[in-house]
């Protein structure tokens, strides 16, 4: 535990030198892939652990944000409150989808959170308070001045979002390799061995659906900090398929594996919008390439190595003796 | 009283759709057991295909063949080249049970991108195949169309062809052979695998009918069926996913409900009204309306 705590604290003095030395696009970029973190942490919880697909976690990334934008706009609270609240909204909404969509098994979560992702913006336009199309402000305000002239708003949101997901990994995986990880571990196994041995498998099913919602809804406050704004087109489908496929590219059930993930999903849109210059037609190209580099990569890495990059490298480790 | 009639009408003619939609579903998921959420995907290559020979040909029915044609070879080729190759590979360690759900999302992205690179992100429409103008009724003209009529008599013409296959012909007996024992099937004698190659195609052709029967009086777009996706999963859930005249049912039913809906309370809910369905029927009978009290299957 004191080791945990020990590199936790040296990867954060590490981001801390690192967001001083790189421009302004890095750093927002830094706060970007932090957020990818969080986010996909939550997959990893919910997949890699407890077995089952979210296919809109998209979806609970934006009951995340809402949750956070009401609290700060409406109530006036401290931010850290507000990312607070964006957890808890995204837990209870977690919950009374999970008591309904993760007690069966079947594909009826994976269906559901689909289905809530396509939805999305029919809901946000239904209800007022949400804001419609064009959303509502997420305002975290400027740096403290005490910080100086020099530091800059992107360098804030860094700050945050680092802080934010380094005290989010270090909770999950603390969670995951706990009783409830193990247990997780065990019902995805086989969940009727496990009930065998006195485990509630669909109470606990639910439950991990809805830790996941948590933290999705803390990555969603996070995307709404650096966006300032929550709205649903920064919520759809494309980030849920984005987010499933930086959770495959990593290892599904590897929780470092999801720094891997975040970098890839960061350096995609990048990579795409080189190729878009060099190949033309920009505007189709840049609507499509994005959304093709991403799904190729999921399906290739579905059929050639569903379980995470890991157990390639591991096979190929156990097999050399043997020859 | 006319306004409750029109509406049951109306609700028919969409429920038609969805029926075709969580019929395709139903098809794949019992002889796969796997939602294919790339259906959506399939039937909006089908439909865009439909759309450029409707387009030029001027002709909606050429239009519907060639929908149909693609849909088929879209879905066994889908089966074929991914689904088997994938099943060959994720078969252990904590992705396998979850790899092919995964994997028919890639293939949604896929498809996807791959419309939009080629007919680009404007709407389409097709030019309906019969007017879109309201029957009229005494002084009044009504919102039931001819087209409405022509989409629920397409619809029963394909549920009739199918129920005939899977109820009189040895196509049909080995469809539901191989999805309902696949060993034992196999060991009768009938080769699993290409009946359910041959399911996937019947599956793709029947959603890209929906592709078409909905973009005929609708915008044709890269995300235009996702909705329909959606409602027609509902529908399947309704049924119970197994049951393909429950799928068809929970489908009536769900199209008839929506529109309600639609007419009674406005736009805005129907999405709200579909999702609310769904979380019901889970709470309250997960297993479907079909479901006769026996433990599922695996």
């Amino acid at each position: 535990m004191r080791k945990k705590i020990a590199i936790f604290v040296l990867i954060g003095w590490v981001l801390l030198i690192i967001g001083d030395r790189v421009d302004e696009l890095r750093v927002y970029q830094g706060a970007q892939m932090a957020m990818y973190t969080i986010a996909l942490a939550s997959i990893v919880l919910l997949t890699g652990y407890s077995g089952q697909v979210s296919l809109g976690n998209g979806a609970m990334m934006a009951v995340g944000g809402y949750g956070a934008a009401l609290t700060l706009n409406n109530l006036g609270t401290p931010i850290w409150f507000a990312f607070l609240m964006a957890i808890v909204t995204a837990s209870l909404f977690g919950a009374l989808l999970g008591a309904a969509a993760a007690r069966v098994s079947g594909p009826y979560l994976a269906g559901t959170t689909l289905a809530l992702a396509v939805g999305l913006p029919a809901i946000a336009n239904q209800f007022a308070f949400l804001g419609g199309e064009p959303g509502l402000l997420f305002d975290v305000g400027f740096p403290p001045e005490r910080f100086g002239d020099e530091f800059t708003q992107y360098k804030w949101f860094f700050w945050i979002a680092s802080f934010i997901a380094l005290i989010a990994l270090f909770i999950t995986s603390n969670i995951l390799s706990s009783r409830f990880g193990r247990t997780w571990r065990a019902i995805r196994g086989n969940s009727l061995a496990a009930e065998l041995c006195g485990v509630h498998s669909s109470r606990m099913k639910v439950l991990a659906f809805t830790v996941s919602s948590g933290l999705a809804g803390l990555a969603g406050a996070v995307l709404a900090m650096t966006i300032s704004l929550v709205a649903p087109g920064a919520y759809g489908l494309a980030l849920s398929f984005a987010l499933v496929t930086g959770a495959v590219l990593a290892g599904i059930s590897s929780l470092p594996g999801v720094v891997l993930g975040a970098f890839i999903l960061v350096v995609i849109p990048e990579i795409s919008v080189a190729l878009a210059d060099r190949l033309g037609d920009a505007d189709k190209l840049n609507n499509y390439l994005p959304g093709l580099i991403v799904s190729v990569l999921l399906i290739l890495s579905v059929i050639f190595t569903p379980n995470g990059p890991g157990e390639n490298l591991r096979k190929h480790r156990h097999k050399k003796p043997a020859h | 009283m006319q306004k409750v009639i029109e509406t049951l009408l109306i609700g028919l003619s969409t429920g038609s759709i969805y029926a075709l939609m969580s019929l395709a579903l139903v098809l794949v998921w019992r002889s796969t057991r796997v939602v294919n959420f790339a259906q959506a995907g399939q039937a909006m290559l089908s439909t865009y295909i439909g759309f450029e020979i409707a387009s030029r040909s001027e002709i909606f029915w050429l239009g519907l063949v060639f929908a149909i044609a693609a849909g088929a070879l879209v879905g066994a080729g889908v089966d074929y080249f991914f689904m088997r190759v994938l099943f060959k590979h994720a078969t252990s360690g904590p992705a396998a049970v979850v790899a092919p759900v995964i994997a028919t999302l890639g293939l949604l992205g896929l498809i996807r991108s791959i419309v939009g690179l080629t007919w680009g992100g404007e709407f389409k429409s097709i030019e309906a195949p019969a007017s879109t103008d309201g029957f009229s009724v005494g002084d009044g003209t009504i919102p039931f169309s001819n087209l409405d009529v022509l989409i629920i008599a397409t619809v029963s013409i394909i549920l009739i062809a199918l129920a005939y296959i899977f109820q009189r012909t040895n196509l049909g007996l080995a469809l539901r052979a191989s999805a309902y024992a696949p060993e034992i099937a196999q060991l009768a004698g009938i080769r699993t695998a290409r009946t359910r190659t041959i399911g996937w195609s019947i599956a793709g052709a029947v959603g890209g009918v929906a592709g078409m029967l909905v973009t005929s009086n609708n915008f044709l777009s890269p995300y235009s069926l996702d909705l329909l996706l959606v409602f027609g999963f509902i529908a399947a859930v309704i049924g119970g996913l197994e049951s393909m005249v429950g799928s068809v049912i929970g489908a009536l039913v769900l199209g008839i409900g929506l529109t309600f809906i639609l007419n009674y309370v406005g736009t805005s809910l129907v999405f709200i009204g579909g999702f609310s369905v769904l979380i019901l029927v889970l709470l309250i009978k997960p297993d479907g309306i079909m479901a006769k009290g026996k433990a599922r299957r695996a």
